[in-house]
Parts: C-alpha cells; sequence; structure tokens
C-alpha cells in the first residue's frame, strides 16, 4: 500500500532510437482457379495523420507475380527494389522468369536473412503458379510463409481475415442438403467480396482509406474476365507476350 | 625481342603474342590422355558411360568413380585428372543444393553447368597477399547430363571454362573415332535404350579390353527416376543385348 | 571453398562468415579497423533544431516555406539560420529537425552535385534523383541505428513536371500536393489541403504566397518554437529562387482581451 503512494522510483533513463514505424494501411489477395487478385488501399498514415492519400503498396514484379506489401513503408519500399533486383538477376542467370513459386521462398530467404533486424513488413503474393493455377502465398515478417486461398494483413486484418473465412471458405455456414460448396469463386464475386472489404475496412478504421489498387492476374487463356464487363476503370498493364496478362483496378475510398 | 614458346607457356596469366594461353591448351591436352566418356542425349533421358581402365588385375574395378550425381536430377561423366573434377562437383553439387534452398525448385542443367564453367576460369586468380586457390587450369572435361523443364540435355565443358550442348559427345583418348561413330549412328528418335546400347557399342570400339559390366560404368537421368547409374546386372543384361 | 561467386576474388573474412553462411549476392564486409569505432556516438537526439517546414504545388510548380530560428531546446539560440538548400538547377530541399545533420546532408549534395557536374555527361541530377538519393542515405543511416535527424521536404520544377516530396530519418516517403512537417504536420497541413488540392493547376504565385504566409503565421502564433522571420522558395519554369528573410505582420492585440490565465485572473 505504502509503495502505492511513494514517488515512483528513478530509473536509469535510456531513450533508444527506433528504427520502425507504422505506416497503416491493409492489403488483401484472394486466389481464383486460374486467377489472382492481390488489393490494397492508398493511404499513408504516421499515428493519426494522413501523409498521403496515394502510396501504393501493391507491386507488379512480373506478368504472374504481384506483390503486396504492408506495415513500415520505408522497409516496404526497400524490400520491393531488392526482391526486383533478385528477379532481374535469376532473369540474368537463368534466362526465365522466375515463378512465383520461387519467388515466394526467395522471398523467405530475404526475409529470414533479417531475422534479427527485421524487416517490418507482411508480404502477400499472388498471381498464377507453373500449373495455370491462381496462388496466394502469406508471410510474416521473418519469412514464416504458406500457400493459402486467401489472406488479409494489415491495419484491418482483423476486420477482414473473418470475412473472408466466412465468404471464402464458408466458414460457419452449412451447405445446403445435397449441395456443396465451391472450392473456388468466380472473379466477379471475388472483385465485389474485395471492393466490400475495403469499404467496411474504411468505414470502421482510420488508418484504412483514401484509395483502392486491386490487381488481377490472368492465367493463359483465362476466361475470368468474362462476366465483370461491368467493372469500370480496368487497365491492362501486361508486360510480355507470354500469354499472362496482368490488370489494375483502381477505384477510390473514403476520405474522412 | 619476343620470348620463345617455351618462356610463354609457363604463367597462366599470359597471352603468347599469338593470343594463345599454353596453359589452358595442354590441360585440354591432358583431356585426350584420359579414359573415352560418353554421352548421348535422347526424348526420353539421357546417358552417361565411362571406361575404367582396369590396369591390374589386382585392382577393385567398383573402386573407380567417373560418374558421379550432382543432384537427383544431374549427373556428371569426367574424363581426365579425374582429382580435379571433385573440386567442380562439390561446387556444382553446391550450387544445386543453394539454388534449391532459395528458389525451392530444381536448377537449370544449363546453370549448374555455367557455375562450374565460372570455377573452372579461377586458376592464377589472387587478391592482396591472399594465397592463389588455383595454381593452374583443371586437367579434366566433363559431360554434365540432367533433366530440367527444357527437357533432357547435355553439356561439355573443358578446362577453358567454355560449355556446349550436344545431342551425343565423347572425350578422352577415343573420343575422335567415338565422336564420328555418334555423329553416324545418332538419331533424334533414339529410345533409351538404344542409347544404352549405342554408349557401349562405342566404347566397345575404342576400348583395348574386352568390355564387359567390369571396365565400364554407365548412368542415365530420365523424368521418372532422375539420375542413377546402373549396377552390374543392369549393365550385363544390356551387354548381352549389344 | 567459397561457393559463393559474388565473393570470389574478395579477401575472406572467416571471423564474419566463418560457414559461407551468407546468402548468394550478399557479401561479407571487413570490419573496421578502427580501434575507436567501438566509443563512437550514435546520434540519440537532435540539439540544434528547426521546426515546421512547408510544401505546396501550385500554377507554376513549388512553394516551399521554412523560418529562419534554429532552436536549442527551449532557447531560440540562432535566429538567421537558413533552412532551404537550393541543390542544382530545379530543386530545393527544406528541413526541420537536427541542423548539424542537415549541413551534413547539404554538404553530401554539394559533393554529389561536384561529382555529377564533372561527368559532364549531359545529364543534371533532378528533384527526383535527389530525393532517391536523400532517401537511401537517410534508411541506410536509420538502418545502422544512426540515424540522420531530420525531416526532409524535397521540391522541385524540371521536364515541366511538379515534384513535391517528404523523407524523414526513419527513410520513410511519401509525395502529395501539400506537405507539412512536424508541429505543421498538425496545424498546418489541414489548412494548406483545404487551400490547395484541386487547385495545384490553378493558384497564381501570389495566392500561394499568401497561403503560405497565412499557415506561417498560424504556426507562429501556435508553436512556441517558430519565429515570424522566414523564407520562401520557388521552384518553377525560371528555376530555383529563394526569397530573402521576410517579416511576418502579425497582430498581438488580441491578447489584451484575453481573461482566465497567466497573471490576469480578471
Amino acid at each position: 500500500m505504502l509503495d502505492m503512494h511513494s514517488v515512483p522510483q528513478q530509473q536509469p533513463q535510456g531513450r533508444q532510437f527506433n528504427p520502425y514505424t507504422e505506416n497503416g494501411g491493409t492489403i488483401l489477395a484472394i486466389a481464383g482457379a486460374d486467377f489472382s487478385v492481390i488489393a490494397g488501399d492508398t493511404r499513408q498514415s504516421e499515428g493519426y495523420s494522413i501523409q498521403t492519400r496515394y502510396a501504393p503498396k501493391v507491386f507488379r514484379l512480373t506478368d504472374k507475380a504481384v506483390l503486396a506489401v504492408n506495415g513500415f513503408a520505408a522497409d516496404g519500399n526497400m524490400f520491393v527494389k531488392k526482391v526486383r533486383q533478385r528477379l532481374e538477376w535469376y532473369r540474368h542467370a537463368h534466362a526465365k522468369d522466375m515463378p512465383i513459386r520461387a519467388i515466394a521462398r526467395l522471398i523467405q530467404t530475404m526475409l529470414y536473412a533479417r531475422r534479427f533486424f527485421p524487416y517490418y513488413v507482411y508480404n502477400i503474393l499472388g498471381g498464377i503458379e507453373e500449373d495455370g493455377t491462381g496462388a496466394v502465398y502469406s508471410f510474416d515478417p521473418v519469412g514464416s510463409y504458406e500457400r493459402e486461398t486467401c489472406r488479409a494483413a494489415g491495419a484491418a486484418q482483423s476486420l477482414v481475415q473473418p470475412f473472408l473465412d466466412n465468404q471464402i471458405y464458408f466458414k460457419n455456414q452449412t451447405p445446403a442438403a445435397g449441395t456443396s460448396f465451391p472450392s473456388h469463386l468466380p472473379l466477379s464475386t471475388v472483385l465485389s467480396l474485395v471492393i466490400d472489404s475495403f469499404t467496411s475496412a474504411t468505414e470502421r478504421h482510420i488508418e484504412v482509406g483514401d484509395g483502392l489498387e486491386m490487381y488481377v492476374v490472368l492465367a493463359r487463356e483465362s476466361t475470368a474476365l468474362q462476366g465483370v464487363e461491368g467493372i469500370g476503370g480496368v487497365q491492362e498493364i501486361t508486360m510480355t507476350e507470354e500469354g499472362h496478362r496482368v490488370f489494375v483496378i483502381r477505384r477510390e475510398l473514403k476520405k474522412d | 625481342m619476343f620470348l620463345t614458346r617455351s618462356e610463354y607457356d609457363r604463367g597462366v596469366n599470359t597471352f603468347s603474342p599469338e593470343g594463345r594461353l599454353f596453359q589452358v591448351e595442354y590441360a585440354i591436352e591432358a583431356i585426350k590422355l584420359g579414359s573415352t566418356t560418353v554421352g548421348i542425349r535422347t526424348q526420353e533421358g539421357v546417358v552417361l558411360g565411362v571406361e575404367k581402365r582396369v590396369q591390374s588385375p589386382l585392382l577393385e574395378s567398383s573402386s573407380i568413380e567417373k560418374i558421379m550425381e550432382i543432384d537427383t536430377h544431374l549427373g556428371c561423366a569426367m574424363s581426365g585428372l579425374t582429382a580435379d573434377a571433385r573440386t567442380m562437383i562439390d561446387h556444382a553439387r553446391v550450387t544445386a543444393q543453394n539454388h534449391s534452398f532459395t528458389y525451392d525448385e530444381r536448377i537449370k542443367v544449363e546453370s549448374v553447368t555455367q557455375a562450374v564453367c565460372d570455377l573452372a576460369l579461377r586458376f592464377g586468380e589472387s587478391v592482396h597477399d591472399e594465397e592463389a586457390m588455383m595454381s593452374r587450369p583443371f586437367g579434366v572435361a566433363l559431360l554434365i547430363a540432367g533433366i530440367d523443364e527444357l527437357g533432357p540435355q547435355l553439356y561439355h565443358t573443358d578446362p577453358s571454362g567454355t560449355f556446349m550442348r550436344y545431342d551425343a559427345k565423347a572425350i578422352g583418348s577415343g573420343s575422335e573415332a567415338a565422336q564420328s561413330e555418334l555423329q553416324d549412328k545418332w538419331s533424334k528418335q533414339m529410345t533409351l535404350r538404344e542409347a544404352h546400347i549405342l554408349t557401349l557399342r562405342v566404347l566397345k570400339q575404342v576400348m583395348e579390353e574386352k568390355l564387359d559390366q567390369h571396365n565400364v560404368q554407365l548412368a542415365q537421368v530420365t523424368k521418372a527416376k532422375g539420375f542413377e547409374i546402373l549396377d552390374e546386372a543392369q549393365l550385363k543384361e544390356i551387354i548381352d543385348e549389344m | 571453398m567459397d561457393h559463393f561467386p559474388t565473393n570470389w576474388g574478395r579477401p575472406r573474412n572467416d571471423y564474419q562468415d566463418a560457414y559461407g553462411t551468407y546468402p548468394i549476392h550478399q557479401r561479407p564486409r571487413n570490419p573496421s579497423t578502427d580501434a575507436f569505432s567501438d566509443a563512437v556516438k550514435r546520434t540519440q537526439q537532435p540539439i540544434v533544431t528547426g521546426t515546421s517546414v512547408l510544401g505546396i504545388k501550385y500554377k507554376d510548380g513549388i512553394m516551399l516555406a521554412a523560418d529562419n530560428l534554429a532552436s536549442y531546446g527551449s532557447l531560440a539560440r540562432f535566429k538567421d539560420i537558413q533552412r532551404l538548400h537550393a541543390a542544382g538547377e530545379s530543386t530545393v530541399i527544406a528541413a526541420s529537425g537536427d541542423m548539424s545533420d542537415f549541413q551534413y546532408i547539404q554538404q553530401l549534395l554539394e559533393e554529389l552535385m561536384i561529382e555529377e557536374f564533372t561527368e559532364q555527361d549531359g545529364h543534371a541530377l533532378g528533384p527526383a534523383e535527389i530525393h532517391e538519393y536523400l532517401s537511401q542515405v537517410l534508411y541506410a543511416r536509420r538502418s545502422k541505428i544512426n540515424p540522420l535527424w531530420n525531416s526532409l521536404i524535397v521540391g522541385g520544377f524540371k521536364d515541366g513536371k511538379k515534384f513535391l516530396s517528404y523523407v524523414d530519418l526513419l527513410g520513410t516517403t511519401y509525395s502529395a500536393s501539400t506537405i507539412a512537417t512536424g508541429y505543421g504536420a498538425y496545424i498546418a497541413q489541414p489548412l494548406l489541403r483545404k487551400a490547395v488540392e484541386g487547385y495545384e493547376d490553378v493558384l497564381t504565385e501570389e495566392q500561394a504566397l499568401k497561403i503560405m504566409e497565412d499557415n506561417l503565421r498560424v504556426l507562429f502564433y501556435r508553436d512556441a518554437r517558430s519565429l515570424n522571420k522566414f523564407q520562401i522558395a520557388t521552384i518553377t519554369a525560371d528555376g530555383v529562387r529563394i526569397s530573402e528573410a521576410r517579416q511576418l505582420d502579425t497582430s498581438w492585440s488580441f491578447a489584451e482581451g484575453i481573461r482566465g490565465y497567466g497573471a490576469q485572473t480578471q
């Protein structure tokens, strides 16, 4: 009792420079049967301040791999820069684009190489596997990774992931008698889910908003685009002639 | 004035006035003293064959090791100073393992060949006060066989660090005769079994001893089973079929 | 044997990398030979500091503003410090934070610009290149836990394009049509956004200047580490212009009417 009223003990004051900060935002990726959608909002913040309304967190690496990076923006940008450098070296050494599975493993080794001074970033890698299936790989900051069907990360992960679990993995739902849930959803459904995820996260999370960038990666001869003609602002950004196609869809989110 | 040839052929770092590196050329000559080694590529896979010279009846022929595994999908046969090949294969193995560790995929046949050739050029290299690791070029040529996404492939490397891809290639003492025989007999539609037999026939032609399952060695790289050295029972079966 | 080709031809370092565990492409560095390096002190806090700087886009290019004060804690230590630095023909850096680190950055840029000039290759570093360079320097220093304690705004105009970006001691970067550092991020930024966003290609230099003065005035009223003496930089197609120091006209007469704190209780 006496302790509670006594003067707090003088502790040795060790103020240390903190090399990290959090820059908010949320990213998300969903794999389809022969496509993949990778999305992120474009707000960058620190504390309660919005630094900018447009700072991309999603980056096209190749025509079959797109990387979303969330957490400490400076680390994120540097990490993407280094990944790109490694992809180019690989291209020169092995005369081919790195397959997404190899990129995933590379990202693990790059992250783990900094195990004791980590890149403070959550990575989600989306794209097309060598067998033509849609793929999503998710990582923690020190390199643990797995292939999944969908994943949300960042400030609003706790808001978005349960929604995705319910709508994509059909968690806590029971199929009608004699039916079963699909293992993959069509692109139009996926895009709607992504848009709903971000408008909802924007409503309830102060660090999410301003703009939405959705990257769509299509496998060779994918017909996933049929049925989404209604969605406006689709821009094709394919680089090679190999058959995989990449699109970006930009939308506004609330700015308050 | 110009130095004489005998003065230019000592240093590995000095071109002769005609633009030649004698030590490298001599190293290539050294391979022609080695036992004959043959590689054949087919659609199904690649076959490697070597002659094992059993110089003494007291020699255990199974201890002669001239075909080695680099990775599950990569094999290598050698001719020349085979001890030098150990350094190269060690490097190839580490490079292949490092690749699969970093990229979760098998290294391409060309990439591992390139890695070995990078090493082959390191003779005469030394930095600051460090001891040079290699004092001379490697005296060995390799046939590197493997399968990757581009299919079955066969590469030849020599001490100059040059590498080339072949459908069929012979190296070593009997290589000239063997190569022209391969040129005659190789065809695109060859089966793996036909390649086995052609390998043995070519070896038989250039060998002094009578060919049997003890003085030759065969290996293959196939899509299904990767690299494997054929045992004596399998060898005998093929020899009987010849 | 060293199986990593990138290490070939370099001195080995068994002390740092006894088992060759470095992933490929990452080279072991040699340890510093400086016997006193252990005792080198790293920046733990800024000492002589500049407060907020502001930057906006307007019709003709970019306008930056900074007052002339360098504080030593709460002491207004130096009152004619220039915190705007021209780098080349098309870029100005505005600095807040530690002034000695800023002077070091000015030195770096000066050396860099001379080096680039002597190339005589027809290329001049523009604002984008300078910003990238600074962000690499600041990020590298934060990664050594030895930061350059600044928040910088890089403003520029080159090839008909406006450039306005931020970089700080952590290496964090961003671009926007209005940027304010430090206290200004809270006080000036909302006012700047209201005045500038959507009007970047409309605002005249006079209007932009008024926006800047209004914001500097608000900051002078509210930020105890600010000064009513300031400079303005503009970067336009005509090049870089940094103004002489100017006074801010302020009015304190309203203070007479304030009751309820300080010595006045009635």
